[in-house]
């Protein structure tokens, strides 16, 4: 007897390594075993602005078990100069004895041991010149400046249509704010590590990376070496939000430390490494000004931010993408502009831009809502874009207005019932608050291999990377859908440059582009064994048309009758073939007649207690538009995660600058507060995607990154229904309500 | 991490012998917080004695109906009638850390541990406490979190320990042992305020450690309440907090004993809020007098001046909830 056949995209299977994440088999990069790896240890600068005038590595040299101590003064020479963002700074570890942030890198230790490579670091001596450090974004702002080099290259700084000032100046209301972000971090659990050997000129690295194609040329550039030479693993990943989509310094220090010592050499950072020196989200401020009509019609939309960048590089935070897709308003100018801060490069983290960009285009749309007396859930509906209202194009799919509709009833929905600041539960305020978020569709070029065997078992081989999001799961369902075989008998091989070239695992990319790969990859193996059977007289499936084939659980047979087939492993075995194995490859197109976007709308209902005035999240229901849902229990688990990460974001989470240097004094996990389980409410994920090829072949799109936008507007709005009070700064910490 | 020798007395004499002769020598219950200084490089003791062959983990009642509860005992205690007669120090308990935390954590080590100020745990800064004479980045720096009450002009550092709060309401005594013997100090004297001294954290002499708690019998007619408050619901350390002890006789308060927590350098009792209360009634009036009393004397900072109105508010929510 066969099983029922379930179709295995969308079902709700466990994910693949679950069981060994639970038992603590999962390997992680610093888990990897390495015999004889030497240690590696930075050591940080005590200052965040100046020059090391002398450094002194004698004592430390001579200390216990010590390799080698490397200075600028000493390092081998780079040999490139890798392409940002891959590589997330244009300044090079150690190239100079300029200091532009507090915990920069000064010198590396690679010792026997962990330990003596710790201590030999205490032993270090640097004198200091002290610069005069610009601590923070407030200290910067009067010289902010238009960006220009790669980063605004690749996110533009300007954005306009129609004439924004004059409709502005003519339009009946208007809306003009100043909102304000602050530094926060992606805090993943793992910090990262890395583990390099050299074998002549061949390097091998064991990395936590979220991107090992991208990583690796990074990586041979530095070196000079053709990609060939470098190999770059990536195991499963302890959480990345973006933590590990660019290359940092410790990766290229790793692996100059393996050249040096002539042995392989692992470096793992420590948490207040991860928090100062592989990037995090800059502080913003931002000026929205909106212009309507009295029935809410949005005539104008301007969008100004400012956001704090390293010394070395302009980084500009790209809030202002995603508000000429928005909504349907005729007059748009955006602009961003970035001003130098001691702190060091930001980095693209969950959601990059549309987190801050959104926040404050979201909540000026509430305040706009009740300063017309109107639904902001109405107010949002009557400027909804049916098309993109920068490029006219159609989208490949939009279901935003469902997604309204169906989280306004899940949440019960009503607005214009009580005032703000007026509704009680006992001792607490209570407050409902909305707003909508909308994320463009990436996609990157995607190969992967899929193979089916004479015993009846699959494999996928593509490197991508689990990142936590659930990838490998995915990607195996969707090759058990694509064969047609049940997802237990289908394997995955990821995380390696040694396999065909995935997606990232950033920008949401996975799903729609690696996912393609793999849907190409398992659909051209069924179509191969399909031709097999149809034109073999042994075969009960022998001149039937093609299409009139189906498979299911491993079984080739007739749509009209299937009591007439054969198994795979029948087929392949008659006729002699290990292996039926085939590469899909996915190739976005350059020119699209279509746009591509997810979308998402949240809900909650905030408590504060009147007197101790924590805000609370009691309730939160977000709804996603992300094509179709690959698996259920997944994209449940990420769209959850993602909409608490934003809470944090909301309420609690910042990387506080010293006023006078610059130099973080949160940079612990006891002072980072992230939202513990405590916090969490009732947070409830809805999807209303459908199956959408138009956007990807795989039908689906990503998720990763849409269920963290619109959660902290929601959130603020909210707190105003609940208080009365605007709050406009991030987070929302206790004393701003008292 | 420098290297250190770690000994393990067999018996407190030998401990204390260890303490006097050597000066780099600390004392090592839970290391919940000790490890962590010794990772960061913010202390570095050359020798590390492990208290464990001590004992000095029971919960002994007295005759009296006190209780002495030994210095290692976990702070994750679980005893019935602790909780029935002293539920203010269980409830401080857990209000804080995490239960792994309180696993380790001793009552000791507990109203000796460190302060979270920033800038005494970051090496990279100036600090009167860590490095004495140095200067404090914190007076400089950021305040949110620093203290309101009890500063100096060298540090403005606050004791993060809830159960110190609630010792200091109970009128707790910590016992010690030292080259000269046993003493007790009363709580309030165990917490020096930073003066020009700050790196002073507490009123041992050299050479003593810490034997145990003692709390006073209950009095009759007694409730008590611990509020803390803090940005997140759980696992944070105090923004403020307070602890209250009442003792009434019907509707009168004969006794009022009430101490604040993440506002001061040590566990402050708010004297003005104490007299605001005997001899009233516990009603809407005189709790508003007492939360009114409990911030004078305040001297807060642009960044931290929420915290005033914090203690007020705390200070009403003890109060009010009480039966
Ligand atoms: C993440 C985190 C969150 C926390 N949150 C809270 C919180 O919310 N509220 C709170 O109150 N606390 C909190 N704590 C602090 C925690 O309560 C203390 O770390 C703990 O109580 C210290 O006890 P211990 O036995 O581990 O002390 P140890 O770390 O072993 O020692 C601490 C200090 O006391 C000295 N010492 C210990 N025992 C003796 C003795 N018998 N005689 C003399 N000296 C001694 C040591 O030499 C050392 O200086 C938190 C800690 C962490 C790490």
């Amino acid at each position: 007897m066969t099983r029922s056949w379930v179709e295995p995209i969308g079902a709700n299977i466990n994910r693949v390594e679950a069981l060994a994440k639970v038992t603590g088999r999962a390997v992680y990069t610093a888990d990897v075993p390495a015999q004889g790896a030497a240690h590696a240890v930075q050591v940080p600068s005590q200052i965040s602005a100046g020059r090391v005038r002398r450094i002194d590595t004698r004592e430390a040299e001579r200390a216990t078990g010590v390799l080698a101590v490397l200075t600028h003064q000493n390092v081998p020479r780079w040999r490139g100069q890798p392409a940002i963002p891959y590589y997330a700074e244009s300044r090079l570890p150690l190239s100079d004895d300029r200091i532009h942030f507090g915990n920069q890198c000064l010198a590396l230790v690679i010792a026997d041991t962990l330990h003596q490579a710790e201590y030999a670091a205490s032993l270090v001596l640097v004198d200091y010149q002290l610069g005069q450090p610009v601590p923070n974004l407030d200290a910067a702002r009067a010289d902010a400046y238009p960006p220009t080099g790669p980063y605004p290259d690749r996110f533009p700084t300007e954005h306009r249509r129609g004439d924004a000032v004059a409709a502005l100046r003519s339009a009946p209301v208007r809306v003009d704010r100043e909102y304000r972000t602050a530094t926060i971090s992606h805090a993943p659990m793992e910090p990262s590590s890395t583990l390099a050997s050299w074998d002549g000129d061949q390097l091998t690295l064991h990395d936590s990376s979220q991107g090992v194609f991208a990583h690796r040329e990074a990586v041979a550039t530095a070196f000079g070496l053709p990609v060939e030479s470098v190999r770059l693993i990536s195991s499963l990943i302890g959480g990345g939000f973006g933590n590990k989509s660019y290359t940092w310094g410790h990766t290229l220090l790793a692996a100059l430390a393996a050249r040096v010592v002539r042995r392989p050499v692992r470096l793992t950072l420590n948490r207040k490494e991860v928090f100062t020196g592989t990037g995090h989200m800059p502080a913003m401020i931002q000026r929205v000004r909106l212009g309507a009509r009295r029935d809410g019609t949005l005539t104008a939309i301007t969008h100004d931010t400012v956001n704090a960048t390293s010394p070395t590089d302009d980084r500009n935070e790209p809030a202002i993408q995603s508000t000429p897709a928005l909504y349907a308003v005729p007059n748009l100018a955006a602009r961003a502009q970035v001003a130098k801060v001691n702190i060091g490069t930001s980095g693209a983290m969950r959601t990059p831009g549309d987190t801050p960009g959104q926040f404050a285009v979201e909540c000026a749309m509430d305040e706009l809502a009740y300063e017309l007396g109107m639904d902001p859930l109405e107010l949002r509906r009557k400027n909804y874009a049916e098309r993109h209202p920068q490029s006219g194009k159609p989208f490949s799919g939009k279901r935003l207005l469902r997604c309204y509709e169906v989280g306004a009833a899940e949440f019960g929905w009503s607005w214009g019932e009580a005032e703000p600041g007026t509704l009680r539960d006992g001792n607490d305020l209570v407050g409902y608050g909305m707003a909508s978020g909308i994320r463009a569709e990436h996609s990157a070029p995607a190969a992967a291999r899929v193979e089916i065997s004479s015993d009846g078992t699959a494999e996928v081989r593509t490197g991508t990377q689990e990142i936590g999001g659930g990838t490998l799961t995915t990607m195996v369902q969707v090759a058990a859908s694509g064969l047609g075989v049940s997802p237990d008998r289908v394997s995955i091989k990821a995380g390696d440059t040694d396999l065909p070239q995935g997606a990232p695992t950033f920008g949401s990319m996975t799903s729609g582009s690696t996912g393609s790969a793999v849907h190409l990859g398992a659909r051209r193996v069924r179509v191969a064994a399909i031709r097999l059977a149809i034109r073999d007289t042994q075969s009960p499936l022998h001149g039937a048309e093609e299409d009139a084939v189906d498979v299911r659980d491993g079984r080739l047979l007739l749509r009209a009758d299937p009591s007439r087939g054969e198994t795979y492993v029948d087929l392949l075995d008659r006729h002699g073939i290990g292996a039926l194995r085939r590469v899909g490859e996915y190739q976005p197109e350059e020119e699209s007649a279509v746009e591509r976007a997810t979308f998402g709308a949240h809900f909650v209902e905030v408590r504060i207690d009147r007197q101790l005035s924590r805000v609370r999240v009691a309730r939160h229901v977000g709804v996603f538009d992300c094509g179709r849902v690959l698996n259920e229990k997944t994209a449940t688990n990420q769209a959850r995660g993602g909409m608490i990460f934003a809470m944090g974001g909301a309420l609690m989470e910042q990387l506080v600058p010293d006023p006078v240097s610059g130099r973080l004094i949160t940079p612990a996990l006891t002072d980072y507060h992230v939202p513990v389980h405590a916090d969490i409410g009732d947070v409830r994920a809805l999807f209303v995607g459908e199956h959408e090829p138009e956007a990807h072949p795989v039908g689906a799109k990503g998720l990763g990154e849409i269920c963290s936008i619109g959660i902290a507007p929601a959130i603020a709005n909210a707190v105003f229904h609940a208080t009365g009070k605007r709050v406009r700064e991030l987070p929302i910490t206790p004393e701003k309500l008292l | 991490m420098r290297t250190f020798q770690l000994d393990r007395p067999g018996d407190l004499a030998e401990a204390v012998r260890i303490l006097a002769e050597d000066e780099g020598a600390r004392v090592i219950a839970g290391g919940t917080d000790l490890v962590t200084l010794m990772r960061d490089g913010i202390q570095q003791p050359s020798r590390v004695l492990d208290l464990r062959d001590l004992g000095l983990t029971e919960i002994e009642w007295q005759p009296d109906g006190g209780v002495r509860i030994g210095a290692l005992c976990p702070n994750a205690v679980d005893d019935r009638r602790l909780a029935a007669e002293y539920p203010l120090v269980v409830a401080a308990l857990r209000a804080g850390a995490s239960p792994q935390i309180r696993n380790m954590a001793t009552f000791g080590g507990n109203i000796l541990q460190q302060t979270r100020c920033a800038y005494y745990r970051l090496p990279e800064f100036a600090c009167n406490r860590r490095d004495p004479g140095t200067g404090c980045a914190a007076l400089r720096g950021d305040s949110a979190k620093q203290a309101i009450f009890g500063v100096s002009d060298t540090c403005n550092a606050v004791h993060p320990s809830d159960l110190a709060v609630a010792l200091s309401a109970l009128e707790a005594e910590v016992l010690v042992h030292g080259p000269a013997g046993a003493r007790r100090i009363p709580i309030r004297e165990f917490h020096p305020l930073p003066g020009d001294t700050p790196h002073r954290v507490s009123a041992l002499r050299d050479g003593e450690l810490v034997t145990g708690i003692e709390l006073p019998a209950a009095g009759r007619g007694r409730v008590s309440n611990y509020v803390k408050f803090r940005d997140r619901a759980s696992f944070a350390f105090a923004l403020a907090s307070a602890a209250v002890v009442i003792e009434r006789a019907g509707t009168v308060v004969l006794g009022a004993r009430i101490a604040l927590g993440g506002v001061a350098p040590k566990p402050w009792r708010a004297e003005h809020a104490e007299r605001a209360l005997v001899g009233n009634r516990l009603d809407e009036d005189s709790i508003a007098a007492a939360s009114a009393a409990a911030v004078r004397g305040a001297t807060p900072r642009k960044d931290n001046e929420y915290k005033v109105e914090l203690v007020r508010r705390v200070v009403r929510r003890a109060l009010s909830e009480l039966e």
